[in-house]
C-alpha cells in the first residue's frame, strides 16, 4: 500500500511492494496456466510449436499437467493473499461502482476525442470493470479447475454429463480469461494510459499525471478533498459540474 | 446412469445372473450392479491356432460392425502437416488394433525355466479403474461408466488422440474423416474420432456378456464382477505358480491376464515383434510393461499443495494486513 505523494520525485507512490508482488505472481502463474492449459489439448505438436527451440516439453502431457498443477498452487496462494488482505483492510477501491459503464464510456470517448476525461479515483472506471471481468473469469476457471483436480483423483468419478459440463466450462472460461487479459494489455495502446505502466514496476506514477487524470485520488492523498469531491463522479452528472477544490 | 436405467440394469443383471457367462459357472455376473471385468486365462487360450482369424476377434468384428467408422470419401490432411490417419483401406487387418478392429491376438514364444512356452494374448482396452484416457480428455468425451467399461463418445470426440498418448498401451485407434470436427473446420482443427473396445456395453447393459467371451471355444475369457474376476485370476495364478497382469498396471484395471511366463519376457518379445514391423512407430500394437504407472500419479501426488497454497496465502495476508494496520498505513 503506502500510497503517498512524493513531492521531491514529482511522483506518487501508487502500489507498494505487496501489490506489485501479487499482481506479477498472478500474471506469471496465469501465463504458465494458459500455456500449460492449452497444452492439455493436442495442439503444440500438430502446429509445430513443440518444434521451436526450448518448447519440446509443451507436447508432453505429463509435463504440462504438472506445470498446470504447480502454477495453480502459486495462483491460489496469490489470489487468496490478495482477497484476504483487501478484505481485512476493507480496501475496495477495485470493486466496480454504480455508473462505471457510463464513466468508462466517457473516459474512452475522451481518449479518442482527446478531450478532458471525467475525474477519477485511484482506479479508472474501466479498470474496475476489467477487474470484475477478470475476477469472474478466474472464479469460473478456478472452480471448474478444482473440480477437474478432484476428478483426476483415483477415488473420484463424475458422470458423463458432469464431465462434459466441467470440461467445457473450464475451456470456455479460460478463453474469457485470455480475452480479458488481451483487453487489459490493449489498454496500453492508448497513450493516455501509458503513464500507469511504471506503477506496475516501480510502484510510482508521475505526479502531474495523477493531478490531471486521477483528480479524486489526488485530492484524497493530498487531504485537500472535501467530502463531496471525494465521491467519484456519478456518470449521470455532467462532468462540468464536478470541480475538485 | 439415471435411476431408471440403473434399476433396469439391475433387473436384467439379476435375470442374467442365472446364465452361465463364462468358463467358471459359479460367477454370476454383476447381480448387485457392481462393475464388471474380465479374466483372460492365457493357459487356456491357444490363439485359435486352427482358425485363420481367432474366434474372439471375428466375434468382435461382427458384433461391432455397426459402430465402426464411416468416413467421408475425401479426407483432408491434418494441416499444417502432410498426414492423416486413415485406416479405411485396411478394414480387413486383424493383427493389430485399428478403428475397425478392436481386439487382436499377440503370440510370442518365451524361454522360461528351460522350456519354450508359446503364449497367445488377446489384446484390447483394459477398462482401467482410473482411466487417464477418460479423465484427461479435454472435452469430456470419454467416460468410465458405473458398470465398468470406459466409453468414447463419438459425437463429441475430435480425434486429438490424447487418450492414446496417455494410455500406457496406446489403445484407442483414430480414424480421420468422421465426427464432430468435420462440421467445424476439418482442415485446421480436429482429426477424426477415436475407437476402441467398449466391452460390448449394450450387451452387458441388457444382461449379456461381451461377444468375445461367448465366442471363445476354449472358455479362456471369463466375464463377471470385477472383484470376482480378480479373485478367479489370483486363484488361477497361485494354482499354476504363474504371473498376473492388469491388477496393478496403470493403477489397476478390470482386465486380468494370468500367464505361465513372466510378462516382462512377453513384453521383450512384443517389442521385438514391433521393431520388426514395417512401420514400428505405428499405433495399435501394445506391449505389456509390468507395473506401468498412471500418468496422473505425479499430479495427484501434488494435490496437498493445492489445499495448502490458499491456506498459506490467507495466513500471509492476515499477517501482512495486521502489520500494515499496526504501522498505520
Ligand atoms: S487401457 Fe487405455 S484406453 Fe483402455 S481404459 Fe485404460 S487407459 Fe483407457
Ligand atoms: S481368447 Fe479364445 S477365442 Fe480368443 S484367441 Fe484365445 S482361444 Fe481363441
Amino acid at each position: 500500500m503506502a500510497q503517498k505523494i512524493l513531492p521531491d520525485e514529482n511522483k506518487v507512490q501508487r502500489h507498494g511492494f505487496r501489490g506489485r508482488f501479487t499482481h506479477w505472481t498472478v500474471a506469471l502463474s496465469t501465463l504458465a496456466l494458459i500455456v500449460s492449459g492449452f497444452g492439455q489439448m493436442p495442439m503444440y505438436k500438430r502446429y509445430y510449436i513443440a518444434d521451436l527451440p526450448g518448447l519440446g516439453w509443451t507436447a508432453d502431457y505429463s509435463t504440462t499437467l504438472i506445470v498446470h498443477y504447480l502454477a495453480a498452487m502459486v495462483l491460489l496462494f496469490a489470489v487468496t493473499f490478495h482477497l484476504v488482505f483487501h478484505v481485512i483492510r476493507k480496501d475496495y477501491d477495485l470493486i466496480p461502482k454504480r455508473g462505471d459503464f457510463r464513466t468508462s464510456y466517457l473516459i474512452i470517448k475522451a481518449m479518442v476525442t482527446e478531450q478532458e476525461a471525467p475525474p477519477s479515483g485511484k482506479y479508472l472506471a474501466e479498470q474496475r470493470l476489467a477487474y470484475a471481468f477478470l475476477a469472474f473469469s478466474f472464479l469460473i476457471v478456478g472452480l471448474t479447475g478444482l473440480l477437474k483436480v478432484l476428478k483426476n483423483l483415483p477415488s473420484v468419478n463424475f458422470s458423463a454429463q458432469a464431465m462434459v459440463w466441467i470440461s467445457d466450462l473450464h475451456t470456455l472460461s479460460a478463453f474469457l480469461l485470455v480475452f480479458g487479459i488481451v483487453a487489459h494489455l490493449a489498454a496500453f495502446l492508448f497513450r493516455e494510459n501509458r503513464p500507469l505502466l511504471p506503477a506496475m514496476f516501480t510502484g510510482k506514477v508521475n505526479l502531474n499525471y495523477v493531478k490531471h487524470r486521477h483528480r479524486l485520488w489526488y485530492a484524497r492523498l493530498s487531504g485537500k478533498g472535501s467530502a463531496v469531491s471525494l465521491q467519484e463522479a456519478p456518470a449521470q452528472v455532467p462532468e462540468e459540474n464536478i470541480r475538485v477544490s | 446412469m439415471s435411476k431408471m436405467s440403473r434399476r433396469d440394469f439391475l433387473k436384467r443383471s439379476v435375470v442374467a445372473g442365472g446364465v452361465v457367462m463364462s468358463g467358471a459357472g459359479k460367477l454370476a455376473f454383476a447381480a448387485d450392479g457392481s462393475p464388471v471385468g474380465t479374466f483372460y486365462d492365457l493357459t487356456k487360450c491357444d490363439g485359435c491356432r486352427d482358425l485363420p482369424v481367432p474366434a474372439c476377434v471375428t466375434a468382435c468384428r461382427e458384433e461391432n460392425q455397426q459402430k465402426f467408422p464411416r468416413p467421408a470419401d475425401q479426407i483432408e490432411l491434418y494441416w499444417p502437416r502432410n498426414i492423416k490417419e486413415d485406416w479405411s483401406d485396411k478394414k480387413e487387418l486383424t493383427t493389430r488394433l485399428t478403428p475397425y478392429n478392436w481386439t487382436f491376438v499377440q503370440t510370442v514364444s518365451v524361454e522360461h525355466n528351460g522350456q519354450t512356452v508359446q503364449v497367445s494374448m488377446p489384446r484390447r482396452c483394459m477398462h482401467c479403474d482410473n482411466p487417464p484416457c477418460a479423465t484427461l480428455c479435454p472435452f469430456g468425451a470419454q467416460n468410465k461408466m458405473p458398470e465398468g467399461p470406459v466409453l468414447i463418445n463419438k459425437e463429441l470426440c475430435l480425434g486429438g488422440a490424447k487418450c492414446r498418448d496417455v494410455c500406457p498401451w496406446g489403445i484407442p485407434a483414430r480414424q480421420a474423416g468422421v465426427g464432430l470436427y468435420m462440421k467445424i473446420a476439418p482442415k485446421y482443427l480436429g482429426a477424426g474420432v477415436m475407437y476402441k473396445c467398449d466391452l460390448c456395453y449394450d450387451r452387458i447393459r441388457s444382461g449379456g456378456a461381451p461377444a468375445c467371451v461367448e465366442a471363445c471355444p476354449k472358455r479362456a475369457i471369463q466375464f463377471g464382477e470385477t472383484k470376482a474376476m480378480l479373485e478367479a485370476a489370483q486363484a488361477r495364478n497361485s494354482a499354476i505358480n504363474g504371473y498376473i497382469y492388469g491388477d496393478k498396471e496403470n493403477g489397476g484395471t478390470s482386465t486380468f491376464y494370468v500367464s505361465p511366463v513372466p510378462f516382462e519376457r512377453i513384453n521383450e518379445k512384443l517389442q521385438e515383434q514391433k521393431s520388426r514391423q514395417e512401420n514400428p512407430k505405428a499405433p495399435g500394437f501394445p506391449g505389456t510393461p509390468v507395473e506401468v504407472g498412471n500418468i496422473l500419479d505425479t499430479a495427484n501426488g501434488t494435490v496437498a499443495g493445492l489445499v495448502i497454497a490458499p491456506l498459506a496465502g490467507a495466513f500471509a495476508a492476515g499477517y501482512a494486513a495486521y502489520k500494515t494496520m499496526k504501522g498505520g498505513e
